[in-house]
């Protein structure tokens, strides 16, 4: 018994996940109804219970003393010879009462005192804060126990005594969602408008709080009933003869072992009321989202078995490919819906020592492409159609096992933001180490030794000593050019790039970008970069693969692709970008928004921003090299790609 | 590492003097007068004047609290205001019993909720997942000495496979000190394993979708390797910190789970002083269990530090 | 020319320097005698990497972090004197826009809410005219009334970010602060938003300080430039001067750092660039130039120095010793970043050795 909390990860969610409405879903709805009807009961009861109980609970008969059930005395009579049922019923009354006190009682102290001190800071916060955890640090039940040494036992010191322990709890919360949220940016922007603090606390910062708080006031009650029944177990909570779970069970246990039954009335009354508080309590911790995000449900496998071909007819061969991607199609279930394509007729050829852009918005399937070569997709993606031939192996028909060893050796990856995609909790050397010896059998000095080489390689100065620094040590660029030594530490044939460079600095970016040029010239691995940087693609790409909603618009080679843009998507992305657009606003935009996947229109998923949209472009296009020209290396999905002139980037 | 753990123990010292000035004042407002319990109301005014000045009650109570505090300090905590027992004594005679089922239970909650938090992670909506989440809510919802109620019934009375009640010292008898401490520490770590099941599962859940465990995998590290090496690490860090808290919540728990089995432990001698206002004893109580609390601390402290670089001072 | 509607001298933000229990520790100068110009219907756009101090200088122009030295002449009052919060006179002639629209909306609060929130502290209004008001300010930022009773997470990147254009403009402020106003979204959305900006700004003849990091972005749309590195203002001047012919080797190298759109010009460049190999030295040095470290074209004076501002020919300032008319040549060259003038056909220029 202490008081409970929201765990770390629960009480600092950010705010902007606060407001969803709840969606009441069939499983929800198995766990709310039941719990609702738990407590409606025990309300009616508590209410009630002069009318209910048959027997005056407190009314002895030693004649009937400690029997088991029967019609007359349907849960049996205890030591006094009463009845049981009648104590229950009166027990959830004291139940009841226990709980609003001591759960009431502990918002009105800790609330206003953590909503004070957090916003206060200082002298005060310093001082409460301490005072509480020197109340924390003494074992729950020793508080209350002198607590009650000092006002008496009976229930309303009891719960007195809760109340004040509990409030620590939510004098914690209170106190760390203020401190949450007044570095919110939108209490920032309040202040901007001239806020009064106390305004910014009560109408910005309060109805925040709101969420958390409930959740928290659920966790209380729940404890607030164990609690009273340990208190009135041990004899210092509820003085007998008043019925209450706890007494009852006290007696239960003085007469054991003449009838055991005695102990199951009031031990499962606690617990089924417990139950349900606390799952009434699990379920507004999910639909505030403050509970763990599960990964959503993966989709079902595809009816065949083999993984279908549709779409763009097949790219031709080419003698030096390194991959060969043919109709990949991705679905993704997001959360409680069914699956929709985010990555649809994906095809693209990348040759040895070769760098493709995959260019696109958020949202394009650029980044699921990228993950999918790799099997990476995760709980609810699946690969649904296609082919991904590495180096003359598909990579989707190679059972989990084969791909595992494909990873890492022929096709490795780097990610975005490298302080997270280094695990905090090792040296940077040993995660390059750990690659080496496992995939490679290298001993430990060998592979530490290779790593220390790798290291230097990368361009870090002083690699010995930086090997044995953790990953919160480096910079953003000095990480990522470790991503990449591990990434790199087996000679894969094809590295996958996603947006490698976007987190970081423009003056790193391009450290990190000449780096991959020279290691690409070295090693002569296939790269597949994805990016929504254009620009980034024009230094780093030999051709680039636009896409737009989940396909491929266009592909041609860097040059061409840069003076003579087919697809009215690539041109406006062109224009848009900050050193194509010409002189001052209006800057060109393309209208509207990128449609999110399972919005996308069925004909030319782009046509409605579409400046030359004609009535052919309702219908699904196809990629392909177009009339006038039969050069595989340059195909649009558009109809009207040759008849439009479109404005290339000068 | 040196310098964490003389960090923490620095900071001990400020929390330490709180406690102690808390309970020294919240005992000094017990609203019975103690040379009336322990005369009780025949003595004369003489005699009550004498106990009074004996128990430097007259003083003032800054001056009672240093006092008290000076020799605190030096291992004397006073003696009961009833049997005139050492209250350091009294309280390190108990100490082992309770100990013994705390540590215990820890054992279990952390070998049960370990096992079953990382297996329902494994596989988020998979029946395990399910089961372990279920069962995890029940066993929080379950009073620990209901539980022990019934396990003594069962497994004691009935099947008579452990005794009912009592404690065996270990250095007396180890195996009936297994045996003696099985069923209470089974019911005292129910709650305290399904809370950990509960925060492992969040833990590795989440652990699970950050970026270097893809780029790990992306690595074509193995899946056991990735989970147990480069995953659980990682998720114990908030482990640590909830399992820290849960063993202050056992040691409590573990004073109502005494009186179940008939336990002889600090239960039965904080109940009994809070029943006689005890002063001496009720004060020797809460500081040494502080002080057993901060031990747990500092360990946790040390396992949080080994686990997690950031925590490390630079 | 016109007085300026905001004066920043010598201003100086020094974040920490005080421990919880008073003691004194060493503060880290966020922004170190900063020199700023802001004149009516002017967008002064300031640029610089992370770490730079530009979002300080926001924060601190905002009231939002103290200024520890120097002076903020707004409208005719020293901002910088101001310890205790801004009067409400002040406070709604100075609003600004932030860069994540996803945390710089409150989530339970509506559209009318949000948007109506600068008019409930501000002016007393009639529920009704306020009402009316938010619609008024819906529709200058192009979205449609219907929006008012929902909330923030409804919503996209983009419509968030008019939302917040919306509140901004509520109180008919003077000077805007845009921190990164669009680097939270899509490129195709981006210049929706800066379009809004610019249209709002002609209608009103009110003036922006836009904080950004990408100076192709800043030149198009701001009349002046300031460059920041690691709390210095390095450069400060009109865009297309800043732009086109950078003085100081930061700014330059910020220039050059961004890929060309055209691949062929950019492989060229890039095979004319030497990669300097990361150094261990700190970006930042104790003593003389701050710069000095990455500087390529550091003499030895940078090592004992620190450089002045100086006037450059084509307008503004910047601090580097180069343009002393006795010192070397100085840097000023014609470079060819962008697509613009004549110049974006010369050859990629080589540095001297």
């Amino acid at each position: 018994m202490s008081a409970p909390t929201l765990s770390p990860t629960t009480a600092t969610g950010t705010a902007a996940t606060t407001r969803r409405r709840p969606r009441w879903r069939a499983s929800t709805l198995a766990v709310v109804i039941p719990s609702a009807l738990v407590l409606l009961t025990l309300l009616i009861c508590a209410l009630f219970a002069e009318a209910l109980s048959p027997y005056d609970p407190l009314q002895q008969s030693l004649m009937d003393a400690l029997q088991g059930p029967s019609a007359k005395h349907w849960l049996g009579t205890d030591d006094l010879g009463r009845d049981v049922l009648s104590r229950m019923i009166h027990g959830s009354r004291i139940a009841v009462i226990a709980a609003a006190e001591a759960t009431g009682l502990a918002v009105l102290i800790g609330v206003p005192i953590g909503l004070f001190i957090g916003y206060r800071g200082g002298w005060w916060d310093w001082i409460t804060m301490r005072a509480v955890e020197a109340i924390v640090s003494i074992p729950g039940i020793m508080v209350a126990i002198v607590i009650i040494a000092i006002l008496g036992s009976g229930l309303h010191k009891a719960m007195f005594a809760l109340g004040i322990l509990y409030s620590t709890a939510f004098l914690r919360l209170a106190r760390s969602v203020v401190l949450t949220e007044r570095e919110e940016v939108y209490v920032k922007s309040a202040r901007v408008i001239g806020a009064s603090p106390r305004r910014i606390l009560i109408r910005h910062i309060f109805l925040n709080i709101a969420p958390p708080l409930i959740v928290q006031v659920t966790l209380t009650v729940g404890a607030v009933l164990l609690a009273e029944a340990g208190l009135s177990f041990v004899g210092i909570g509820v003085q007998p003869p008043q019925a209450s779970w706890g007494t009852m069970l006290n007696t239960a246990a003085a007469y054991m072992e003449l009838n055991a039954f005695l102990a199951v009335p009031p031990g499962l009354a606690i617990v089924v009321t417990v139950l349900a508080v606390n799952l009434l309590g699990d379920v507004l911790r999910d639909s505030i989202g403050r509970g763990v995000r599960l990964p959503a449900a993966t989709p079902p496998r595809p009816r065949s078995a083999a993984i279908a071909r549709k779409g763009t007819a097949p790219l031709p061969a080419r003698e030096d490919d390194a991959l060969r991607v043919d109709g990949l199609e991705v679905m993704v279930s997001p959360k409680g819906g069914d699956p929709v394509p985010v990555v649809t007729d994906m095809s693209f050829r990348i040759a040895k020592g070769e760098t493709l852009g995959l260019v696109g918005e958020s949202g394009s399937g650029k980044t699921v492409t990228g993950l999918a070569l790799m099997g990476l997709i995760g709980a609810g993606g699946r690969i649904t159609a296609g082919q991904v031939t590495l180096d003359g192996t598909d990579l989707l028909q190679l059972p989990p096992s084969g791909l595992e060893k494909a990873r890492g050796t022929d096709i490795a990856m780097v990610f975005q933001d490298p302080t997270t995609s280094l695990n905090p909790a090792y040296t940077v050397g040993s995660q390059i180490s750990e690659v080496l010896r496992i995939k490679q059998g290298l001993s430990r000095r060998a592979a530490w030794d290779r790593t220390v080489e790798l290291i230097d390689r990368v361009g870090i100065p002083r690699p010995a000593e930086r090997a044995r620094a953790y990953p919160h040590e480096l910079s953003g660029g000095m990480a990522q050019r470790i991503a990449i030594a591990r990434a790199l530490s087996c000679g894969p044939k094809l590295l996958i790039a996603d947006e490698p460079t976007t987190a970081l600095d423009v003056t790193v970016q391009q450290e990190i970008l000449d780096l991959f040029r020279d290691l690409q010239d070295e090693m002569g691995m296939a790269m597949l970069f994805v990016t929504h940087d254009l620009a980034v693609a024009a230094d780093i790409c030999d051709r680039i693969a636009v896409m737009y909603c989940g396909e491929v618009v266009e592909t041609a080679p860097v040059e061409q692709l840069f003076r003579d843009p087919r697809h009215p998507y690539t041109a406006g992305l062109l224009s848009a970008m900050p050193h194509g657009a010409s002189g001052t606003p209006p800057l060109p935009v393309i209208p509207g928004a990128v449609p999110t996947p399972g919005h996308w229109p069925t004909g030319c998923r782009f046509a409605p921003r579409c400046a030359h949209a004609a009535p052919g472009c309702a219908l699904p296009v196809d990629l392909t090299p177009g009339q006038t020209t039969t050069n595989a290396e340059r195909l649009t999905r558009c109809i009207r790609a040759t008849d439009l002139t479109l404005e290339a980037a000068q | 590492m040196i310098k964490l753990v003389g960090q923490r123990l620095l900071a001990m010292v400020p929390l330490l003097l709180i406690v102690s000035i808390l309970t020294f004042s919240f005992t000094a407002l017990l609203p019975s007068d103690p040379v009336d319990l322990i005369i009780g109301d025949r003595g004369s005014n003489e005699q009550h004047e004498q106990v009074r000045e004996r128990l430097g009650l007259n003083d003032p109570f800054v001056t009672r609290y240093l006092d008290w505090l000076g020799r605190a300090v030096q291992g004397d905590l006073g003696t009961s205001f009833f049997n005139s027992v050492r209250v350091t004594d009294a309280v390190l005679l108990r100490m082992p019993a309770t100990l013994s089922l705390t540590f215990a239970s820890v054992l279990i909650s952390v070998v049960v909720g370990l096992g079953a938090g990382v297996a329902a992670a494994l596989r988020p909506r998979s029946w395990i997942d399910r089961l372990a989440t279920f069962g995890a809510t029940i066993g929080q919802a379950i009073p620990n000495f209901w539980f022990g109620l019934i396990l003594a019934s069962v497994f004691a009375v009935t099947l008579r496979w452990f005794p009912a009640t009592g404690y065996v010292p270990l250095g007396e008898n180890p195996l009936g000190w297994l045996l003696s401490i099985t069923l209470p520490a089974l019911a005292l770590g129910l709650s305290t394993s399904a809370a950990l099941a509960r925060q492992v599962r969040s833990a590795m859940v989440g652990v699970l979708q950050q970026d270097y465990i893809r780029a790990a995998r992306a690595q074509g590290l193995s899946s056991r390797r990735v989970i147990f090496r480069h995953a659980l690490k990682n998720a114990l860090v908030p482990v640590v910190t909830v399992l820290s808290f849960q063993i202050t919540v056992l040691l409590g728990g573990a004073l109502i789970v005494e009186q179940v089995y008939a336990i002889n432990g600090i239960g039965s001698l904080a109940i009994a002083a809070v029943r006689q206002q005890d002063i001496p004893m009720i004060q020797g109580i809460v500081l040494i269990l502080v002080l057993v609390v901060m031990g747990v601390q500092l360990a946790t402290d040390i396992v949080y530090g080994l686990i997690n670089p950031k925590a490390r001072p630079a | 020319m016109t007085d300026p509607l905001l004066q920043i001298e010598d201003l100086t933000v020094t974040y920490g320097g005080r421990s919880l229990l008073g003691l004194k520790t060493r503060g880290v100068d966020a922004v170190k005698g900063a020199n700023l110009t802001i004149r009516p219907g002017e967008t002064l756009g300031l640029v610089g990497e992370s770490g730079s101090g530009k979002s300080s200088i926001a924060n601190t122009l905002l009231g939002l972090v103290p200024a520890s030295s120097g002076r903020m002449m707004f409208d005719g009052t020293d901002l910088a004197q101001m310890k205790d919060g801004y009067p409400d006179v002040v406070r709604r002639k100075i609003q600004a826009v932030f860069q994540d629209p996803y945390s710089s909306l409150n989530p339970s609060m509506t559209v009318e809410q949000i948007v109506t929130e600068p008019l409930k502290i501000h002016a007393t209004m009639t529920r009704a005219d306020r009402r009316a008001r938010a619609a008024e300010l819906l529709r200058m930022v192009n979205l449609p009334e219907t929006h008012l009773p929902r909330y923030p997470n409804e919503f996209s990147g983009g419509q968030r970010q008019r939302i917040a254009i919306a509140a901004a403009l509520a109180l008919q402020p003077k000077l805007i602060v845009l921190d990164e106003p669009v680097s939270a979204l899509d490129v195709s959305t981006q210049n929706q938003i800066i379009n809004l900006l610019y249209e709002r700004r002609d209608a009103t003849g009110m003036s922006y300080l836009l904080i950004a990091h990408d100076l192709a972005l800043v030149h198009h749309i701001s009349d002046r430039i300031a460059v920041m590195y690691l709390g210095h203002i390095v450069e400060e001047g009109p865009a297309d001067r800043v732009y086109h012919q950078p003085a100081h080797p930061y700014t330059r190298a910020l220039l050059d750092a961004v890929p060309l759109l055209d691949p062929e010009r950019q492989r060229a460049r890039r095979a004319a660039r030497r990669a300097a190999p990361p150094t261990d030295l700190p970006r930042i040095a104790v003593q003389g130039c701050p710069y000095r470290h990455r500087c390529p074209r550091a003499i030895d004076r940078c090592r004992s120095e620190s450089p002045r501002a100086l006037a450059v020919p084509g307008g503004g300032t910047a601090e580097c010793h180069l343009l002393e008319p006795s010192g070397t040549t100085p840097p000023a060259q014609q470079t060819t970043p962008g697509a613009k003038g004549p110049a974006s056909n010369t050859p990629p220029r080589k540095e001297p050795a």
